[in-house]
C-alpha cells in the first residue's frame, strides 16, 4: 500500500471517531448554510449578498453588495435596485430612472445602468417596457469592495471552485481536531 | 511455528493469516478482512510532528487509553462521546431540513420554516458548547471495571488531560469512582512532553506506560488500604 503518512491519523481512528470527522465536516458546511439562510430571513431578500458586474463609477466589478428587501419601503427614483428579469437567472444591479405610481400604490419603473448609454428596455423581456415590484430582489444598503472577485473567478472557472472545495473538504476530513 | 506466531499475540486481528509474521501485511488474507488489516495500523508506533501541540496531546491521550484498556482490561463506556455525536447529528439534521424545504418551496413561502431551522441550529450549537465545557470537560476516556463477583456495581475510571498551547507540560488526571461507596479519588501527574518523545516524533511507550501504571496503582492501592 502507498505510504500516505497523512492518513495515519485516520487509520488509527475507531468508528466513532471516523463518524465524528464526517460530522465535523457536516457542521462546518451547515454553519455556513445556516448563516446564509439566516441572512435571507432577516433581510427578506432571497439573495442577500450579490456581486456587482458593472455600475461604474458607483460600484466596480467584484464589489459585494448587501441587500434588504422590505416590501413596505417605497421605491424612489435614484435608488439602486437589484432585480431579476423573468426567465433570466442573473440579477442585475441598476439605478431607477422613472417611476409611474398609481393611487393604490402599484408601481412601474424603468432602470438604467450608470455606465450604460441607454436605459434597460433592451434588456427586458420581449414586449416588457417597465419593471414591477415583484421583479425586485432587493435594494442596496451597503457594500464591500473587491471581495467579490473570488466569486466571479469561481464562476468563470468552475474547475477551480471544485478543486478548492475538494481540497478543503479533504483537509477537514483527514485532520484530527 | 504457526502456533507460536498466533500465540505471539498481535492485536491487529490476523484472522485469516496465521502463517504471516506481521499483522499489517497479510498477503494471503481472505479478501475483505485482509484489506481491513492493511488499513488498521494499531501496532505501528505512533509517529507525529513533535511541534504540533494538538497531535502530541492526541497521541498521549490515545496511548493512555490503550494502556488502560489493554493492560487492565477495562471496558470503555461511550456515553459521553455518544452524547456529543447525537447533538451534532441533530444540528446537521436541522440544516438538511432547511436546505431541502427551501429547495422544494422557493424563498418567500419557506420563511417561517427557515427561521425555525436557523434558530434551532444555533440553539443546538449553544447546547453543544455547554455540553463540551461542563459535562465532558477534558475527559477523553470513561472505563468500567466489571466486578468479578457480579454483585456490586462497576467501578469507573476516568481519564482527562490538558496541554496548554505552546507549553510543554502535559497533565494527565486519573479519577477513580468506586461503584460501591460512590467515593471519588483522583491522582494526576504533570510532566514535560520531552520525556516521552524521541527527536523524530515517535512516542516511546516504554517510558510512558510505567507512568500510567503508577498512577493507576496509586489509586488502586489506596482502595485496598481503606
Amino acid at each position: 500500500m502507498l505510504s500516505l503518512d497523512f492518513l495515519d491519523d485516520v487509520r488509527r481512528m475507531n468508528k466513532r471517531q471516523l463518524y465524528y470527522q464526517v460530522l465535523n465536516f457536516g457542521m462546518i458546511v451547515s454553519s455556513a448554510l445556516m448563516i446564509w439562510k439566516g441572512l435571507m430571513v432577516i433581510t427578506g431578500s432571497e439573495s442577500p449578498i450579490v456581486v456587482v458586474l458593472s455600475m461604474e463609477p458607483a460600484f466596480h466589478r467584484g464589489d459585494l453588495l448587501f441587500l434588504t428587501n422590505r416590501v413596505e419601503d417605497p421605491i424612489r427614483v435614484g435608488e439602486i435596485v437589484v432585480f431579476r428579469i423573468e426567465g433570466r437567472e442573473i440579477p442585475i444591479v441598476h439605478r431607477v430612472l422613472k417611476i409611474h405610481e398609481k393611487q393604490n400604490g402599484h408601481i412601474k419603473f424603468l432602470t438604467k445602468g450608470d455606465n450604460n448609454a441607454v436605459d434597460d428596455r433592451g434588456l427586458y423581456k420581449q414586449g416588457q417596457h417597465w419593471l414591477e415590484k415583484k421583479d425586485v430582489v432587493g435594494r442596496a444598503r451597503g457594500f464591500v469592495p473587491y471581495i467579490g472577485i473570488v466569486t466571479i473567478l469561481m464562476n468563470d472557472y468552475p474547475k477551480f471552485k471544485y478543486a478548492v472545495l475538494f481540497l478543503l473538504g479533504l483537509f477537514v476530513l483527514v485532520h484530527r481536531e | 511455528m504457526a502456533a507460536a506466531a498466533v500465540q505471539g499475540g498481535r492485536s491487529g486481528g490476523s484472522g485469516g493469516c496465521s502463517g504471516a509474521g506481521g499483522a499489517s501485511n497479510c498477503g494471503t488474507g481472505s479478501g475483505r478482512s485482509g484489506l481491513l488489516d492493511k488499513w488498521k495500523i494499531d501496532d505501528k508506533p505512533v509517529k507525529i510532528d513533535k511541534w504540533d501541540g494538538s497531535a502530541v496531546k492526541n497521541s498521549f491521550d490515545d496511548s493512555a487509553k490503550k494502556v488502560l484498556l489493554e493492560k487492565y482490561k477495562y471496558v470503555e463506556n461511550f456515553g459521553l462521546i455518544d452524547g456529543r455525536l447525537t447533538i451534532c447529528t441533530i444540528s446537521c439534521f436541522f440544516a438538511i431540513v432547511a436546505l431541502i424545504w427551501d429547495y422544494m418551496h422557493p424563498f418567500p413561502e419557506s420563511k417561517p420554516v427557515l427561521a425555525l431551522c436557523v434558530i434551532s441550529y444555533f440553539v443546538m450549537m449553544g447546547i453543544l458548547t455547554i455540553y463540551t465545557s461542563y459535562k465532558e470537560k477534558s475527559i477523553f476516556l470513561v472505563a468500567h471495571r466489571k466486578d468479578p463477583t457480579g454483585m456490586d456495581p462497576d467501578d469507573i475510571w476516568q481519564l482527562s488531560s490538558s496541554l496548554k498551547r505552546f507549553d510543554d507540560k502535559y497533565t494527565l488526571k486519573l479519577t477513580f469512582i468506586s461503584g460501591r461507596t460512590k467515593q471519588q479519588r483522583e491522582a494526576e501527574f504533570t510532566k514535560s512532553i520531552a520525556k516521552f518523545f524521541d527527536h523524530s516524533g515517535t512516542l516511546v511507550m516504554d517510558a510512558y506506560e510505567p507512568e500510567i501504571s503508577r498512577l493507576h496503582d496509586s489509586l488502586a492501592i489506596e482502595r485496598k488500604i481503606k
